[in-house]
């Protein structure tokens, strides 16, 4: 035998076994339990991994921890509070250290900025990219790893590339076929049919294990879900275990490939990017879209951006205009297994995939919320207010009001000027003065 | 071996001149690189009148930042002096937009008006005469009683230190940095 021949054997052989164990039993939703073993012995692995590390960490050589406490303890007093003391109300001049204060302290760390960057880990998770700062422990640690770096790249990756492959490719060509088919429920069975198998060989191609909770809650046709946003791999979490239609611009590239496959076989809502500005256009076309009782959910993701999955960013309130009944979803993730964040300025699709790839797992937890509709005397804002602590609560995600779009823009004026407003009334009250001059 | 040698030399300078512990320079350290974007200096600060800067270093950043440090009450007496004057030059510095030693009336102006400017409801007018009353008021501390034609041409460093003897800026002019090490060997 050749060295063709024996190629042309490996890959054949390759290809039956990937049919048979993965491919076969995910178009009938079944699971043969390899996965399962697979996170079983990572998780030993990694908790012996944590032991060994703790144990080696000797009085010099700390371990940098610094994961969820910052450098610096904030002084959260108001700015009555904080001004207050030796002052009148007149301005004083020590009334700049409050502000040089609080200004420096923002500096050094705020709240938001860190919400674009990966989560950093409590313990290290035997992943280079994860260790800020790569201490060596011990050589049987270094061996772990070095197994690790070979089965992931060497093992893991090739499969799961082949999976993906297949995974889209199936996705592409299985849409395309049922589109030819007439408007029937035939077609529409067979194209969620497509659409689960699609997912759920794509899951697989991430090594993705999901827990749904509460799946009593799930979205119902004609309604809107709506749910925090990671990455672009939510949605192939949530599609998992149910359709939906999806709302957002037109992209080129591989993703414009399967948006404009995923439309032929059933109704989605795709805007071009100048549509997107037209906000009461975005409106209009999903009103209709709700209003059709047969059409399947929208999904959609309110912050606009991809947040680090630590806290929930404020919700556009566009989503919770439109009507209907809203289906909160809450999705987190174990960053143990491997960081889901898509940190789009460093990193374009392709290397985010191949990460994604190269780590260990995906494990999240989808938590189903039952639904909600917007009360009388309540307006859009303080709808998605309610909302989106609802998710942070289920999620166990922090909550802030700043807006996600932070993450590229620079904060407007309006915010500065009000700190400039609560201070000038202190001092000098609504326009009137308040001091004795010569 | 060679750039890990000169690194951490730079890393022992640093803490000799700021103080910081070696923890926390490296932290802060990757809080530049974040709002730098990986350069080695944080460009486009805002562009003001000869006198400020429009980039910064690393070396810079830190030194600001120990300024807000608070101060070893165990060091003897002079050495507090100097933290307490060195607080106040930075702060002084911050009045002084031309440093030029002497805080005017036109500076003190600007800077009332900068941190009142936001509310609608205060005019200009009443921006100045905030300023001018304070101006008038430190005069009274430095000078004492002036005659009647005589100009009080602004305040200087002395004069600042003046004005703040015996008050405490110990407690409003400091950030608390947390000691790392502390908080690692917790776990």
């Amino acid at each position: 035998m050749d060295s063709a021949e024996l190629a042309g054997k490996i890959v054949y052989t390759w290809l039956t076994l990937v049919l048979g164990f993965i491919l076969l039993p995910s178009a009938f939703g079944l699971s043969l339990g390899i996965s399962e073993l697979y996170m079983k012995i990572l998780v030993k692995t990694l908790e012996w991994a944590t032991l060994r590390i703790e144990k080696g960490v000797s009085k010099e050589s700390v371990l940098k921890s610094s994961a969820s406490v910052g450098i610096i303890q904030r002084d959260e007093s108001p700015m009555e509070k904080g001004l207050s003391g030796l002052r009148g109300r007149d301005f004083e001049l020590s009334d700049v250290f409050y502000f040089s204060k609080k200004g420096l302290e923002a500096i050094v760390e705020d709240e938001v900025t860190q919400r674009f960057s990966s989560e950093e880990l409590v313990s290290w998770n035997l992943l280079t990219r994860t260790n800020v700062n790569f201490q060596y422990i011990s050589p049987k640690l270094t061996m772990v790893w070095v197994l690790g770096v070979i089965v992931r790249y060497c093992v893991l990756l090739p499969l799961r590339v082949t999976l993906a492959f297949i995974g889209i490719s199936f996705l592409v060509i299985g849409t395309t076929l049922v589109g030819q088919l007439p408007e029937s429920s035939l077609r529409n069975r067979l194209s969620e049919l497509v659409h689960l198998t699609c997912c759920r060989i794509c899951v697989r191609a991430l090594s993705g294990t999901i827990h749904y909770h509460n799946k009593q809650y799930r979205p119902q046709k004609g309604g809107i879900c709506v749910a925090n946003h990671t990455s672009p791999i939510d949605v192939l979490i949530l599609t998992t275990d149910g359709c939906y239609a999806m709302v957002g611009q037109v992209h080129g590239g591989l993703m414009g490939i399967i948006q404009r496959a995923m439309v032929k076989a059933c109704p989605h809502v795709w805007f071009e990017r100048s549509e997107m500005k037209d906000r009461h256009l975005v409106t209009k076309r999903l009103r209709e879209h709700i209003a059709d009782k047969k059409k399947l959910p929208i999904l959609i993701f309110p912050e606009g951006t991809c947040i680090n999955n630590t806290s929930v960013m404020m919700f556009k309130k566009g989503s919770f205009e439109i009507g209907g009944t809203i289906y909160p979803v809450a999705i987190k993730y174990n960053p143990q297994f491997g960081d889901a964040f898509w940190n789009s300025s460093k990193y374009n699709m392709v290397s985010y995939l191949l990460r994604m790839m190269t780590s260990w797992a995906i494990v999240c937890d989808v938590w189903y919320m039952p639904p909600v509709t917007r009360e009388e005397g309540e307006d859009a804002v303080q709808f998605a207010n309610r909302v989106k602590s609802a998710i942070a609560i289920q999620g166990g995600l922090t909550e802030l009001p700043w807006d996600g779009g932070l993450k590229r823009a620079k904060v407007k004026d309006t915010f500065k000027e009000e700190q400039q407003k609560n201070y000038s009334k202190m001092i000098v009250g609504n326009g009137s003065l308040n001091s004795e001059l010569d | 071996m060679g750039a890990t040698h000169s690194a951490s030399e730079e890393v022992r300078e640093l803490e000799g001149k700021t103080g910081f512990s070696s923890d926390q320079i490296e932290q802060l350290h990757r809080r530049f690189k974040h709002l730098s974007g990986d350069q080695p200096t944080i460009r486009n600060l805002r562009k003001g009148p000869s006198g400020l800067a429009d980039e910064i270093n690393f070396e810079d950043f830190l030194t600001i930042m120990s300024y807000f440090r608070p101060i070893d009450t165990t060091m003897d007496e002079e050495r507090v002096q100097l933290c307490r004057k060195e607080k106040l030059r930075f702060l002084f510095h911050m009045y002084d937009s031309d440093s030029d030693g002497r805080i005017t009336l036109e500076e003190y102006r600007n800077v009332v008006e900068e941190l009142l400017s936001g509310n609608p409801h205060i005019e200009k007018e009443s921006a100045r005469s905030i300023a001018d009353g304070a101006m008038m008021e430190a005069a009274s501390v430095c000078v004492g009683r002036m005659e009647p034609d005589q100009v009080y041409e602004g305040i200087t460093f002395d004069d600042f230190l003046k004005i703040w003897q015996g008050i405490d800026i110990e407690t409003k002019m400091h950030v608390r940095f947390l000691n790392m090490e502390t908080i690692a060997l917790c776990h």
